[in-house]
């Protein structure tokens, strides 16, 4: 962020606020977790299975009581059925129990990557297991699918997964390219609109001032990955929800193990806060949109995050898992036991 | 009536008609639908608590909720005619089991046609680190008992002291005791103490029928502890043993042995 009083005066065009935010400006980097107390956050894309126990807990800290972890590659491509099975079952299996040990509810989205889909052999493969997995409890979605590279193997495997979430019944979660977006998030909505899939049933992923208009008027989800270097800053996109409102747009961390940053959601509703969004568009915009877009899944039970719950991890964390080295276990302040 | 029958008769007394209509039809079709219907239940079935005395190869409800029920009622009527196809299937939803999937096929092993052939599934879900999977094959579950070697047995009641679980919950505890665990016991004891840490004093109780000299010394250490709960300990082992010098020893805690009269060791359980 471009806040330090000595860079502003230098650049003044970078923060043009009132007096009184010119003032709060100086503070935030020391105190911006207050602007956020007791809201609640919900990040829809976030790859925690490459994130480590230190992200839970601040997630938590954070108040961040719910997430999605779409599917997506490893960095490398797999080389058989096998290496997606497994991670697709973890998705479902580990690393949501892990999660769990935080409080935190994890739901996933399951589907073949863009950048995996060009491996056509195996790409076959996996569209015969992936409906083992998109009709489990708390899959919440396809995704994240769509386009890379924009090629014909690629478009191919879109359409096949597309129908996948027609007869499921899910939403789909699209990620768009890094190159040529604009002409990959045209080419996604357009295939989608084709295949009869209703927008609102359809998140347009890592949106930018270029693509956002256009997804918002043809009735899609837009939503923006706040991610260093790459894709958002909250700067811009505290601009955009001032520009935009905050119907049917949502923000992510999409943190993963590229330089990331999975506090991009609480960051960004300090900065809107800061910079005098109200409290219900940060809400809508960090949390309640979320849930309206992947709850239509049925796969989402507020209830489930509403309701404070009881953590007890040395009740349930196992002597060898993910407490290791006679670390202390983080237990509920407010229970009268202690153990 | 057969296992199948009997878990229908359990469903019944506690689904909705719209429930029951849904499980009749897919209870009747192939192996496939039969697949998805299990991995599709918690769309269609609550999750409400069964409420039922009835016990059944073992099985005790109390703490099942109607979708794992159901999920049991799906396993039992997978059709083994054609074996080969039938261990797929099954294999199939292990290897791609969500968490409460896991928990519904592990809680329904002693249900199954041939329990033994699942003998690799049961010690796997030992050795996972998700809780609630191990939970499933540790409690109130009459497989381990049944069909783990003693090496297996050993390595399930040993993870869940490790783990600060509950052992009153392992059905055949006492039945299943033996000289290795025994030893064992006294062994995480020493290597605990030696790292200024403890053992759940319930899990003095696997040594009673093996008490001898050596472990012996570690029961009248327990004697000496600060902690209640291990003199407690102590003086129940003392109290149920058949060896003499321990017997003798609780003469001298007559206090303690005043306080075991009401005791038993699931109250040092919580």
């Amino acid at each position: 962020m471009c806040q330090k009083e000595s860079e502003i005066k230098q650049n003044p065009s970078h923060f043009e606020g009132t007096a009184e935010e010119h003032e709060m400006s100086k503070t935030i980097q020391a105190n911006y977790m207050d602007y956020v107390k007791g809201m609640k956050f919900f990040d829809p894309h976030i790859h925690m299975s490459s994130r480590t126990t230190d992200d839970y807990t601040a997630l938590v800290d954070a108040g961040v009581v719910a997430i999605i972890e779409p599917a997506f590659w490893l960095g490398q491509p797999r080389t058989g059925l096998a290496s997606f099975k497994d991670y697709y079952s973890s998705l479902v299996g580990w690393e949501r129990f892990r999660s769990s040990q935080f409080g935190i509810k994890h739901y996933c989205t399951i589907g073949l990557n863009s950048r995996e889909a060009n491996n056509e052999a195996l790409a076959e493969e996996v569209m015969e297991i992936l409906p083992l997995f998109l009709y489990k409890e708390g899959v919440v979605g396809v995704g994240e699918i769509g386009f890379d590279d924009q090629t014909a193997a690629e478009e191919k495997y879109y359409r096949q997964q597309l129908e996948m979430s027609k007869e499921a019944g899910l939403p789909v979660q699209v990620h768009t390219p890094h190159r040529d977006k604009k002409k990959g998030t045209e080419l996604s909505m357009s295939i989608a609109l084709e295949h009869g899939i209703d927008p609102r049933m359809v998140i347009i992923d890592h949106n930018n001032e270029e693509t956002v208009e256009s997804v918002l008027d043809k009735g899609f989800w837009a939503a923006f990955t706040i991610y260093p270097f790459t894709k958002m800053g909250n700067e811009r996109m505290v601009e955009l929800v001032k520009k935009y409102g905050p119907e049917r747009i949502m923000i992510n961390s999409a943190a993963d193990w590229g330089i990331s940053d999975p506090l991009a959601v609480p960051k960004t509703a300090a900065l809107m806060k800061i910079r005098g969004i109200s409290d219900e568009a940060i809400k809508l915009v960090c949390y309640q949109n979320a849930i309206d877009a992947f709850a239509q899944s049925g796969q989402i039970h507020v209830s489930d995050f509403e309701t404070p719950q009881e953590i007890d991890q040395s009740l349930k964390f196992n002597g060898n898992t993910v407490l290791r080295g006679g670390q202390i276990p983080r237990v509920d302040k407010d229970s009268i036991f202690i153990s | 009536m057969n296992a199948k029958d009997n878990l229908f008769e359990i469903i019944k007394a506690n689904a909705s008609q719209k429930e029951l209509n849904w499980i009749e039809t897919k209870a009747t079709g192939s192996l496939q639908s039969l697949q998805t219907a299990f991995v599709a239940t918690p769309r269609f079935i609550c999750k409400t608590p069964i409420n039922t005395s009835e016990k059944l190869n073992g099985v005790d409800f109390k703490s099942w909720t109607l979708d794992k029920l159901v999920r049991a009622y799906f396993l039992v009527s997978l059709s083994d005619s054609d074996k080969e196809v039938y261990t797929k299937t099954l294999n199939t939803l292990f290897e791609t089991a969500e968490n409460n999937e896991a928990v519904a096929l592990i809680s329904s092993l002693a249900f199954l046609e041939n329990p033994e052939t699942w003998l690799l599934r049961a010690t796997d879900a030992v050795r996972t680190n998700i809780g609630v999977v191990f939970d499933a094959i540790a409690f109130e579950n009459p497989y381990p008992q049944k069909y783990f070697s003693e090496l297996a047995w050993n390595q399930l009641v040993l993870k869940c002291i490790f783990n600060d679980k509950p052992i009153d919950r392992i059905l055949g505890l006492d039945e299943r005791a033996n000289k290795e665990l025994a030893t064992s016991i006294s062994n995480l004891a020493h290597e605990r103490w030696a790292a200024g840490r403890s053992i759940p004093p319930q899990a003095w109780r696997l040594v009673v029928k093996y008490l001898e000299e050596t472990i012996f010394e570690d029961i009248k250490r327990l004697f000496d502890s600060e902690n209640q709960k291990d003199q407690i300990a102590a003086a129940l082992v003392c109290k149920y043993t058949e060896f003499e010098i321990a017997k003798s020893k609780l003469e001298i805690h007559l206090d303690l042995k005043d306080k075991t009269k009401d005791l038993t060791w699931s109250s040092l359980e919580c």
